[in-house]
C-alpha cells in the first residue's frame, strides 16, 4: 500500500516537475487578487487598501491552493486518456493506493504552489512570525489534503477535460465566495454566514487567517475537526471510485463502461 | 525418509495459463462462450482471430482487468478474480494502445513501472539499462518517449513489460499500426525471448505473426475453433488450395458443387482444398462450364484453416454468406 502511494506520488511529481513553469505562472492570479482588486476594493472599504490587503492575503492563498489542487486532479483524467493509467492498473498495487496516491500528489503540489506565495506576505502586510508561519504552514498543508481530496473524489468519475471549465464554475467559485476569503463573514447577511457553515473552503481559509491575524471565525478546534472528517470522507469516497473500476477496467468512470 | 515423488511437485508447476469454462457476458452479447485453454510454461502460444472475436476479452480476463462472467481463469495457479495482485505479479503486459507517459523519458518510464513492482532501485536501474541495450534503446531511452518513432515506442512499451522480469509476456495486438519492418524487428525480439524460455501468450489478427507461435488458438465469435501447432493446423486441411476466379463465380460454384468438390467460404474468390490440388487444375479448366480467369494453386495458409473452419476470413470484413446455411460441418441439421 505505502509502495503504491510511493510509487504514484513519485511518478505525479515528475510529471508536474515538467510543468514547474505552472508554479511561477500559478502566481499571477493571486497577485492580482491581492495588488488589484485589493488595492481597488481596499481603496474605497472602511478598512483601507493596506488593512485590506492583510485581511485577504489568507483568502488568496487559500484560492491558489483549491485551484491547483482541483487542477492536479484534473491529470487523472488526462491519464485515462493518454493510456499510462493502464500500465499502473495492471501492476501488483491495490486500488486504494493508487487513490490515495493521487491525492496525497495533488496535495503536495497544491502546498507547493501556495509556498511561492508566502514570500509576498511582507510585502502584503502580513507579519509572519515563526510561530504564525508554522500554524499557516499546518493549515495549508490540511487545506491541501480536502481540496485534493475533493478534486480526486469528482475527477476519478470524468473521461473527458472539457468539464474541468464547468465544474470550476459551478463549484469551485461559489466556494471560493463563500469562503469569506475576500470579505469577513461577520458583516454579511445571515443566510451566508449560514451556507458558508457548509463550505470546506471556508474552514480552511479561517484556520490560515486565524494563523496570520489572530482572529477566527469558527472555533480552529472545529475547523480541524471539519477538514479532518472531510479528508477521511472523501478519501473513502474516492476509493470507492477507484474500486468501482477494478471489474470494468474503466477506473469508475462511468463513460467508458461497455455499451453494445 | 528420502521423497522419491513429492507430491506438491505438481501442484507447484501448475501450467502458466489455464482457462476453464470461461463465460463474458456484455449484456445480452456474449462475447466469450466458454473458453477452455491451457498454456504450459515455456510456450509461445498465439490466439488468432478476427477482430470482434473475443481476443481482447479474454485477454483483458487474464490481464485482470475485466472479471469473466462465469468459469475461471488461472494464471500460474492464480485465480484472475480472487488472486488478482498474484496473477499481475508474474505478468508483464503489453496493450494495444501505448501505455508509457509519453512526456518521460523510455529509462524514466521503466524505473517508474520498477517502482510500482516494488523493485529495488538498484536492479530497476539495471534491467532498465539491459534491456534498453538489447532492445536497440540505448540511445533513445534518454529521450522523451514522444519523441521516439513508431517502432522504437513499441520496443519501449516490451522494455516496459519487461522490466520486472515476468514469468509470462502478454501481448495483445503489439504490433497494431507498425509498418513491417517494425513489425519483423519487434517479433524478432519477442522470438528470442520465448527461446530463452519465458511463457508469451499474444494475441493478433495477422496470420504471419501467428506462425511464430509454438501452438496456435483460433477464435471466433467467442469460441476456440481450433487449437494446435501451426503445420498440425495447417495440415488438417490436408494437400493444399486451389483459388479460382472465373467469369461466373456462381455457375463454377454450382458446378463444382454437382461434381463432388467442396467450396469454402464466400469470399471473392472460390476456394478448393484438395489432397492433390496440382493433379486437379487439368481437369477443372477442361471441364468447367465458366471461363477461368485465374488459377492459384498454394499450401495452406493459417487463413484458409481459419476459412475452412468458419467461413470466413481473418480480415473479419468481409460478408458473410447471404444464402449459404452457414459454415461447412455445422450445416447438417
Amino acid at each position: 500500500m505505502i509502495r503504491g502511494i510511493y510509487a504514484i506520488v513519485v511518478l505525479d511529481l515528475k510529471r508536474a516537475w515538467l510543468d514547474r513553469a505552472r508554479l511561477a505562472a500559478g502566481l499571477a492570479q493571486p497577485l492580482l487578487y491581492l495588488f488589484v482588486l485589493g488595492a481597488g476594493i481596499g481603496g474605497s472599504s472602511r478598512l483601507g487598501g493596506g488593512e485590506y490587503r492583510r485581511y485577504i492575503f489568507p483568502g488568496v492563498l487559500g484560492l491558489s491552493l483549491l485551484f491547483s489542487a482541483t487542477f492536479a486532479a484534473i491529470v487523472i483524467v488526462f491519464d485515462r486518456q493518454i493510456g499510462f493509467l493502464k500500465a499502473v492498473l495492471v501492476a501488483p498495487i491495490p486500488r486504494a493506493a493508487i487513490a490515495f496516491g493521487k491525492i496525497t500528489s495533488g496535495a503536495i503540489q497544491a502546498f507547493a504552489q501556495g509556498v511561492v506565495i508566502l514570500p509576498f506576505a511582507p510585502l502584503a502586510g502580513v507579519p509572519l512570525s515563526p510561530l504564525s508561519l508554522l500554524t499557516l504552514l499546518g493549515a495549508m498543508l490540511l487545506s491541501s489534503f480536502v481540496f485534493s481530496a475533493m478534486g480526486v473524489a469528482v475527477a476519478a468519475r470524468f473521461t473527458s477535460t472539457t468539464v474541468f471549465p464547468v465544474i470550476s464554475n459551478a463549484l469551485l467559485l461559489p466556494m471560493f465566495f463563500l469562503s469569506g476569503a475576500l470579505y469577513p463573514l461577520q458583516n454579511a447577511p445571515h443566510w451566508m454566514q449560514v451556507a458558508t457553515r457548509f463550505d470546506p473552503v471556508a474552514y480552511g481559509v479561517d484556520l490560515m487567517r486565524g494563523a496570520v491575524l489572530g482572529r477566527y471565525f469558527f472555533q480552529p478546534g472545529l475547523s480541524v475537526a471539519v477538514l479532518v472528517l472531510l479528508v477521511a470522507a472523501l478519501g473513502w469516497v474516492s476509493v470507492r471510485v477507484f474500486m468501482r473500476g477494478e471489474d470494468d477496467s474503466s477506473l469508475g468512470a462511468t463513460q467508458f463502461r461497455w455499451r453494445r | 525418509m528420502a521423497v522419491t515423488t513429492d507430491p506438491q511437485s505438481a501442484a507447484e508447476s501448475p501450467p502458466a495459463v489455464e482457462v476453464r469454462g470461461l463465460v463474458k457476458r456484455y449484456g445480452a452479447v456474449e462475447a466469450l462462450r466458454g473458453i477452455d485453454l491451457t498454456v504450459q510454461r515455456g510456450e509461445l502460444f498465439a490466439l488468432l482471430g478476427p477482430n470482434g472475436a473475443g481476443k481482447t476479452t479474454l485477454f483483458s480476463i487474464l490481464a485482470t482487468l475485466r472479471t469473466p462472467t462465469a468459469g475461471t481463469a488461472r494464471v500460474f495457479g492464480h485465480d484472475v478474480v480472487s488472486d488478482r495482485n498474484a496473477v499481475r505479479r508474474t505478468m508483464g503486459i503489453v496493450f494495444q494502445e501505448p501505455a508509457i507517459e509519453r512526456r518521460l523519458s523510455g529509462r524514466d518510464n521503466l524505473l517508474l513501472m520498477g517502482l510500482f513492482y516494488g523493485l529495488p532501485m538498484a536492479t530497476a536501474r539495471r534491467r532498465a539499462t539491459e534491456l534498453l541495450e538489447s532492445l536497440g534503446l540505448a540511445e533513445a531511452g534518454a529521450r522523451p518517449a514522444e519523441k521516439l518513432s513508431g517502432g522504437q515506442r513499441r520496443k519501449l512499451e516490451l522494455a516496459r513489460a519487461l522490466v520486472t522480469d515476468p514469468a509470462i509476456l502478454f501481448l495483445d495486438e503489439a504490433t497494431l499500426g507498425l509498418d513491417v519492418d517494425a513489425r519483423r524487428v519487434f517479433w524478432s525480439h519477442v522470438r528470442s525471448l520465448a527461446d530463452a524460455g519465458r511463457t508469451v501468450f499474444f494475441t493478433t489478427h495477422y496470420m504471419e505473426e501467428a506462425e511464430v507461435a509454438g501452438r496456435i488458438a483460433l477464435i471466433d465469435t467467442g469460441s476456440i475453433v481450433a487449437l494446435d501447432s501451426p503445420r498440425a493446423l495447417k495440415a488438417r486441411l490436408g494437400g493444399g488450395v486451389v483459388r479460382l476466379q472465373t467469369a461466373d463465380d456462381a455457375e463454377a460454384r454450382r458446378w463444382l458443387g454437382q461434381h463432388g468438390f467442396v467450396c469454402e467460404g464466400q469470399g471473392k474468390e472460390i476456394m478448393l482444398i484438395h489432397a492433390d490440388p496440382a493433379a486437379i487444375v487439368p481437369e477443372l479448366l477442361r471441364n468447367l462450364p465458366v471461363r477461368v480467369e485465374r488459377v492459384e494453386v498454394h499450401a495452406p495458409s493459417l487463413e484458409d484453416v481459419f476459412l475452412g473452419l468458419t467461413g470466413r476470413g481473418l480480415a473479419g470484413n468481409e460478408p458473410i454468406a447471404v444464402e449459404h446455411s452457414g459454415p461447412p460441418g455445422m450445416g447438417m441439421r
